[in-house]
């Protein structure tokens, strides 16, 4: 025979529908004999039908349902093919001809060995590369677009801890279409989309301590390696890090430098990682 | 209905739901967690069991997801409702007679249901999940059970004790740090 306190501690299974038919009559055998605990029962229906089943999920705020209805046009379509093939033919027609220097580094840039580091950046590298493929589907819509890169810089330097600085546009080749706050690895980013003679290039800006949570233990100045058919730029600057991720080699180097500007050739990528 | 209208048509119709469940997850990531959790359920639509309901199978992707991610930042105590905490507590067979339960003043003080709802925003992450799936997503306590890859029994403790932690915020709301209440009236309107 049940107590009141094996009782009270199966009304709320009781009221869900939840208890096995054997408790269940043992329960309603209980209540048919004990008021206090019938009162309790009375008590949680009355208080889940005037709360609980009222209760709703928070309705998705409009840019999040306009983000999941672009995601769900863009699901079911192909990547587009060849495009490590039109790389490389990019790349052997540029090289040479397109130089680069990094932001604010001048003299200092210099190549460092990745030895130990291998896995990190090829971390970095992937989680770039799959942001870079998500903001091109528009699976990953800006927040901030249709605004010149200091308009943007401001709007990120309102809502990042870290300093957000974004080049201004040096050609009419090169635009900026809009940026975001997203995350690579987990790590909160600026992460910026621009257009070099028709092609997308992304620039995700991080803290500089992020390189710890990252374990790039290096650090490296500057570092160009090839991922999954792309080229990732990775270089530090000024107290933030940079990751670049493009399909055009060289022409990527717009994104900071005049097409007039003398730079230092582009290191050959490292190999694949 | 091909599979990709059909899969459309399901999210949309939760849309709410999987954004909600999102934010108790992520909080702050819940939209890339949310299109990340969309994008891994496209991928595996094709073994859905037609016979099984969509938003209990969609938890449990997103879940999932969010696991993964949570693994990939290796531990962010900020986050952790999921997976890591301590386990296999009993189901409390007689706490009631010094717990709240029966909620005769909350119905006669008459709280608006926004008010409620507040109020299960601020329950613990753990206890919150569960709250949220069961009272508010009405799923059952197996499909709970499921989502979190715990018994049901883990899930039926957690509900109670999550349940009773709520009606004690409902007579005696949770102080924010500057000392204001958090979204729970007590004046009696």
């Amino acid at each position: 025979m049940m107590d009141c306190s094996t009782a009270k501690s199966k009304i709320f299974p009781f009221v869900d529908g939840e208890l096995t038919p054997e408790l269940r009559d043992q329960l309603e055998a209980h209540l048919a004999r004990c008021g206090a605990c019938r009162r309790l029962v009375d008590l949680e229906v009355a208080f889940r039908e005037t709360y609980v089943e009222r209760l709703r999920p928070d309705p998705a705020p409009e840019p999040v349902r306009e983000g999941v209805a672009t995601l769900l046009r863009g699901l079911g379509e192909g990547r587009r093919a060849g495009r490590g093939w039109r790389r490389v033919e990019r790349l052997a027609v540029c090289a040479g001809a397109v130089l680069l220097l990094v932001v604010g580094l001048g003299a200092g840039i210099a190549l460092q060995s990745y030895t130990g580091t291998r896995t990190s950046l090829a971390e970095l590298a992937d989680a770039a590369v799959e942001q870079h493929q998500k903001l091109v589907r528009d699976l990953l819509p800006p927040d901030i677009k249709d605004v010149s890169p200091k308009v943007a810089e401001e709007w990120f330097k309102k809502r990042l801890a870290f300093n957000v600085s974004l080049p201004e546009l040096k050609t009419e080749r090169l635009h900026f279409l809009g940026g975001r706050i997203s995350h690579l690895r987990e790590i909160e980013v600026a992460a910026l989309e621009y257009r070099v003679d028709g092609n997308n290039v992304s620039l995700f800006i991080i803290p500089e301590e992020a390189y710890r949570q990252l374990r790039l233990n290096d650090k490296p100045r500057f570092k160009v390696v090839s991922h999954r058919g792309y080229d990732v730029v990775i270089w530090r600057s000024q107290g933030a890090g940079y990751t670049l991720v493009s399909e055009i080699g060289d022409r990527a180097c717009l994104m900071c430098h005049a097409p007039e500007e003398k730079l230092e050739p582009l290191p050959r990528p490292s190999a694949h990682l | 209905m091909d599979s990709r209208s059909e899969f459309q048509d399901l999210v949309h119709k939760h849309l709410n739901s999987l954004y909600n469940y999102a934010l108790v997850l992520a909080r702050q990531d819940a939209e890339d967690l949310l299109q990340e959790s969309l994008v891994r359920a496209w991928e595996a639509f094709h073994a859905f069991d037609r016979s099984q309901s969509f938003k209990p199978w969609a938890f449990t992707i997103m879940r999932n997801a969010q696991i993964d991610r949570q693994r990939r930042r290796r531990a962010h105590p900020a986050d952790a409702p999921l997976g890591d905490e301590k386990e296999a507590e009993p189901v409390v067979e007689s706490p009631l007679c010094s717990i709240p339960l029966a909620p005769e003043d909350i119905l006669l003080r008459r709280e608006a249901v926004e008010q409620v709802r507040e109020a299960i925003r601020h329950l613990p992450p753990l206890l919150r999940e569960i709250v949220e799936l069961r009272d508010i997503e009405g799923l059952s306590y197996h499909e709970i059970a499921t989502i979190l890859s715990r018994p049901v029994g883990t899930v039926m403790s957690r509900l109670y004790r999550g349940r009773n932690l709520l009606r004690t915020y409902l007579v005696e709301p949770p102080q924010r740090p500057d000392g204001k209440e958090i979204g729970v009236r007590n004046d009696g309107l």
